[in-house]
């Protein structure tokens, strides 16, 4: 889980353009959107992409994302539940 | 039509234009075929969380209109107005690749939601909350001009402030296949640009900004009194017959006429009128150039008119852009003649207020 955390964190870096963010200073289960990262709704589109990008992995139910984008920790938690780590 | 008072400009440009010394300071036209602009650290101007979405051409855009906001002290305009020729190219080149490479297939909204040509007003206009007039126009080498032309319009009909700017912004595929397709030459100091006898331009980027105002005030650096644009004229006759018309319209002939600005781009070909309009502008008045120093792309003539305010500004015709020896004694009026590859050409009137 640990490893698929630290892979996560740099393609959201990346993804996101988050070029001050450093993959340390990214808490694992700090909230994406609001406080932490403090992400919006653009993020959330690309993190789908991001999803079915590089794991294959389709959320068909838009209302999915706001369990799956809580943290990093619980989106590796879902690709991990998908099979797809 | 109505006259605007110039009240703040921001200017990015292959220059050290952001530096307010930049005109007294030695100037030195950059080298090679085709010149980056010179951009600051836009963590001055634009909130972290802005800045990661954004492309070269709208950092640009967005530090040169707050640059130009700063020094008119402004907070609020009436309108934003920008021009550019190829827009948020960086964006649009990022979106199309993305689909080339991935079979169309996982295409994420930011850089197409970034790449359209009226993002950079759009978030001037979300950052200062200017929920007013916006508009992009996007004419190749006209598209700066026509900002102007509408600002002025629009100040006839009554708006009392009005922010324009001109962007433009080139990606390294861009340079590679212009470069391929020989239309760029590398910069020779020692052949004047008005006596090239070769094709190829220095092409280039930036963005220049202007808050303009109906009514002078202490900030005032000088008046737009006239913009005209003329698509393809067929001689230098022609265009000498459109300018003696402009500058009548405005009880002006060339010989009142104290610095006369030129669009010389060293390409043989796109140059052959204004060359044989030259003697005619000598005959009269002091011809300068600017595009050795700021290279040629569609929006160059916002830097010919950030030039002329300086020009105006400062009383002082540098060194570096004139085409002969001849000094102008005061600097009350500036005319601005641009061409854009042979193709686009404009007058603009600037004068002392």
């Amino acid at each position: 889980m640990d490893a698929l955390i630290e892979k996560l964190k740099g393609q959201i870096i990346e993804q996101l353009n988050l070029a001050e963010v450093k993959p340390e200073e990214i808490n694992p289960d700090s909230p994406l959107f609001g406080e932490g990262l403090g992400l919006d709704s653009i993020d959330a589109l690309e993190l789908i992409v991001l999803l079915e990008k590089h794991y294959g992995i389709k959320i068909e139910d838009p209302k999915d994302g706001k369990t799956i984008f809580q943290s990093v920790r619980t989106m590796a938690e879902y690709i991990k539940s998908q099979g797809k780590s | 039509m109505a006259k605007a008072y110039i009240n703040g400009t921001g200017c990015i440009s292959p220059q050290d234009s952001i530096n307010s010394q930049w005109f007294f300071d030695p100037v030195t036209p950059p080298s090679g075929d085709y010149y980056n602009a010179k951009e600051p650290s836009y963590k001055e101007f634009i909130a972290p969380n802005l800045l990661r979405r954004m492309g070269r051409a709208i950092k640009m855009g967005v530090a040169g209109a707050n640059l130009a906001l700063q020094q008119a002290g402004a907070t609020k305009v009436d309108a934003i107005i920008t021009g550019t020729g190829l827009g948020c190219f960086e964006d649009s080149e990022r979106f199309l690749l993305a689909m080339l490479n991935n079979n169309e297939q996982f295409l994420t909204p930011t850089s197409f939601i970034q790449s359209t040509h009226n993002t950079v007003g759009s978030q001037i206009a979300l950052i200062m909350k200017c929920h007013d007039y916006n508009f992009t126009y996007v004419h190749r080498g006209f598209s700066f001009e026509s900002t102007l032309q509408d600002a002025l319009m629009l100040f006839s009909e009554g708006k009392e402030s009005v922010l324009v700017g001109g962007i433009e912004e080139h990606t390294p595929n861009f340079v590679e296949l212009n470069r391929r397709a020989h239309k760029f030459k590398t910069y020779d100091p020692a052949i004047p640009f008005w006596k090239s006898t070769t094709p190829g331009i220095q092409m280039s980027e930036g963005a220049a900004f202007f808050v303009l105002g109906k009514h002078k005030t202490e900030r005032s650096m000088a008046t737009i009194e006239g913009v005209q644009t003329l698509y393809k004229p067929k001689s230098s006759d022609v265009i000498l017959k459109k300018l003696s018309a402009f500058l009548d319209s405005h009880g002006l002939s060339l010989a009142q006429i104290d610095v006369c600005l030129m669009g010389f781009s060293s390409d043989v070909n796109f140059d052959v009128h204004l060359k044989e309009l030259l003697p005619e502008i000598e005959k009269e008045t002091v011809a300068a150039h600017f595009k050795h120093l700021s290279g040629e792309y569609h929006t160059a003539s916002a830097f010919a008119l950030w030039t002329a305010t300086k020009l105006i500004e400062k009383q002082e015709l540098p060194e570096v852009l004139a085409i002969s020896d001849r000094k102008p004694s005061q600097i009350r009026h500036v005319l601005i003649i641009n061409q854009y590859l042979g193709i686009n050409y404009s007058f603009t009137l600037v004068s002392k207020c």
